[in-house]
């Protein structure tokens, strides 16, 4: 179809793809171009191929990939890398179902707390158990149906731990810490449940270099409630939690659980691939 | 690419509590494709687990691309030129095809995102996902999942590729499109598969490993494993007691292989007769720590 009036010349064929022209005659002569093959064959000599396959690349990428989801725009807002919110965002105890049960046993223990004196037990007992929940819920067999496949991958298994446990610590502890500045009492006793908290964490993460993850944050739970219910029901005393030999012995049981972290640290990443 | 032995495996040991799941096996596989061929529980499953790197073995030594994996340097060597399709590949739900891929590349080091991106999009071709890319995984079929693991595996071009049964799920027409994946896979690579399907380990491959009990039975081309069953596979008008096994091919017609007796009616023997010969018919329906293990 060469039929037409008029052609390109090359300065103007150069100034088209150099994009040098104004909209409108860009406008013309892309419709000239469609059907005008001697103007085609002249464009395409005149043509960055490595610029159109830029530009191609670019649409392509804003095309075909798929939104980031709700939780990893919040990572990157906040300053977590691309390739590491992506490896977050899988991690159960980050969902929103899980995030909503948390609120809600938190409002439910700081209403008992403020309803009854002996209250003060009940949010002593659930605020180190959610965190230890949580990070049961990172990571193993149980949590990442592609277990398996992440097991024979190069990537550290210790960078993915650290880095979901610091997010599921965080997204536990930040709640926690405000619902206790409603607790009735001392600021102390109110933030009695911290210590205990990063204790029972970080032992489940040691505990789980010997047994499964889920299997290590029962054993902690039900070590923390034996600790709780006997200060109540032996002492009567709802505060038992935050005497300063349960907080001692909390920060003992943090040091050795480092210590098993820091001594098995060579062998930690493999430990933590299991299969089962 | 040299033709160095990718995987030397001698007298490889692994058991679960008293059951040895393996029990001295010998594998050396170079570029090109190898077939595990077994029934249920003989082991395939634990070995290729030991050689993705994902179980250590109890006994025995073994090299894979030139690496320990019982050392730490080593075993990273070979996750970086490892692809693996394990029996049951699961990916999180809620991710799409695309983003289960992306996530798996993320692990597999691959950190530029476009560059990432644009592997992900190339392996997803491959393995013709690209029109559900988009597709939350809870949404894709058994077929469209099990693709998804293999497009997971073939992320970076391994130099190894280890797939756990890897054509169960598929249709006749993407088992076609599997098996010219994984032949072009095997040009200066080297695949090692599991399968059930003799069909595959006679398209396939270029070596075929015949286990049972967690022992290599047979090693070798697939000629020379037909070749066991030459003048051992005949065809009549009644199935006879005496065969080894038997099965009805159509009216009147019944397949046997074992001794034939005088007269028989000789037939070319195919890989699944030679198949039976080797490891009896008894085999399929055995039971093995493979399976005690998937149960747990």
């Amino acid at each position: 179809m060469t039929n037409t009036e008029w052609h390109l010349d090359t300065e103007l064929a150069g100034r088209y793809t150099h994009g040098r022209v104004t909209s409108v005659l860009a406008t013309s002569i892309e419709q000239h171009l469609l059907r005008c093959e001697v103007c085609r064959r002249l464009l395409q000599a005149a043509v960055q191929t490595d610029r159109l396959d830029r530009v191609w690349a670019e649409i392509i990428e804003r095309v075909e990939t798929p939104k980031r989801s709700l939780l990893e725009r919040l990572l990157r807002h906040v300053g977590v890398d691309e390739a590491t919110a992506r490896l977050v965002a899988v991690t159960p105890s980050l969902k929103g179902s899980w995030l909503t049960g948390t609120t809600v046993v938190l409002v439910l223990a700081l209403l008992a707390a403020q309803t009854n004196p002996q209250g003060v037990s009940v949010f002593l007992l659930m605020a180190p158990v959610l965190p230890v929940a949580g990070v049961a819920l990172a990571f193993g067999p149980a949590a990442d149906p592609a277990h398996e496949i992440v097991a024979s991958t190069p990537h550290s298994a210790v960078h993915l731990l650290a880095v979901r446990t610091a997010v599921v610590v965080s997204s536990c502890l930040l709640p926690a810490a405000v619902a206790s500045a409603f607790l009735p009492g001392d600021f102390w006793v109110a933030m009695a449940w911290l210590g205990p908290a990063l204790a029972l964490t970080v032992g489940t993460l040691a505990l789980s270099t010997r047994v499964a993850p889920h299997v290590a944050a029962i054993a902690m739970t039900v070590l923390w409630m034996t600790v709780v219910v006997r200060g109540l029901v032996r002492n009567h005393d709802p505060l038992f939690a935050a005497t300063l030999s349960v907080q001692l012995a909390a920060i003992a049981v943090l040091a050795i659980s480092a210590a098993v972290l820091l001594i098995q640290r060579r062998d930690l990443g493999e430990l933590l691939r299991r299969v089962s | 690419m040299t033709s160095h032995t990718t995987v030397r495996a001698e007298g490889i040991v692994k058991a679960y509590g008293r059951q040895r799941a393996l029990d001295g096996f010998d594998l050396a596989a170079t570029t090109g494709v190898t077939g595990l061929l077994g029934p249920n529980g003989a082991g395939k499953t634990t070995l290729l687990r030991i050689l993705a790197t994902v179980l250590a073995a109890d006994e025995g030594s073994l090299r894979i691309l030139e690496q320990d994996p019982l050392e730490p340097e080593g075993r990273r060597h070979i996750r970086r030129r490892l692809g693996y399709l394990p029996q049951d590949a699961g990916f999180h739900r809620g991710f799409t095809a695309f983003e289960a891929v992306d996530y798996v590349a993320v692990l597999k080091e691959h950190t530029k995102a476009r560059a990432r991106h644009d592997e992900v999009r190339r392996v997803l071709d491959l393995v013709g996902l690209s029109g559900v890319a988009g597709k939350k995984v809870r949404a894709l079929s058994g077929g469209m999942r099990q693709r998804l693991g293999l497009a997971q595996a073939l992320l970076g071009r391994p130099q190894l590729l280890v797939l756990d049964e890897p054509t169960v799920g598929l249709d006749p027409e993407q088992r076609m499109r599997f098996r010219d994946l994984v032949s072009e896979a095997g040009h200066g690579r080297t695949v090692i598969l599991s399968t059930h399907q003799t069909e595959d380990v006679a398209a396939v491959c270029s070596q075929v490993v015949v286990v049972n009990r967690g022992r290599a039975l047979f090693t070798g081309g697939v000629d020379e494993l037909v070749k066991l069953a030459e003048g051992r596979v005949w065809v009549d008008s009644d199935r006879d007691p005496r065969a080894l096994a038997g099965w009805r091919l159509g009216a009147h017609r019944y397949h046997h292989i074992g001794d034939p007796p005088a007269g028989a009616e000789l037939v070319e023997p195919g890989v699944e007769d030679a198949y039976l010969l080797l490891v009896g018919p008894q085999a399929a329906t055995s039971d093995g720590a493979d399976q005690e293990r998937d149960a747990a």
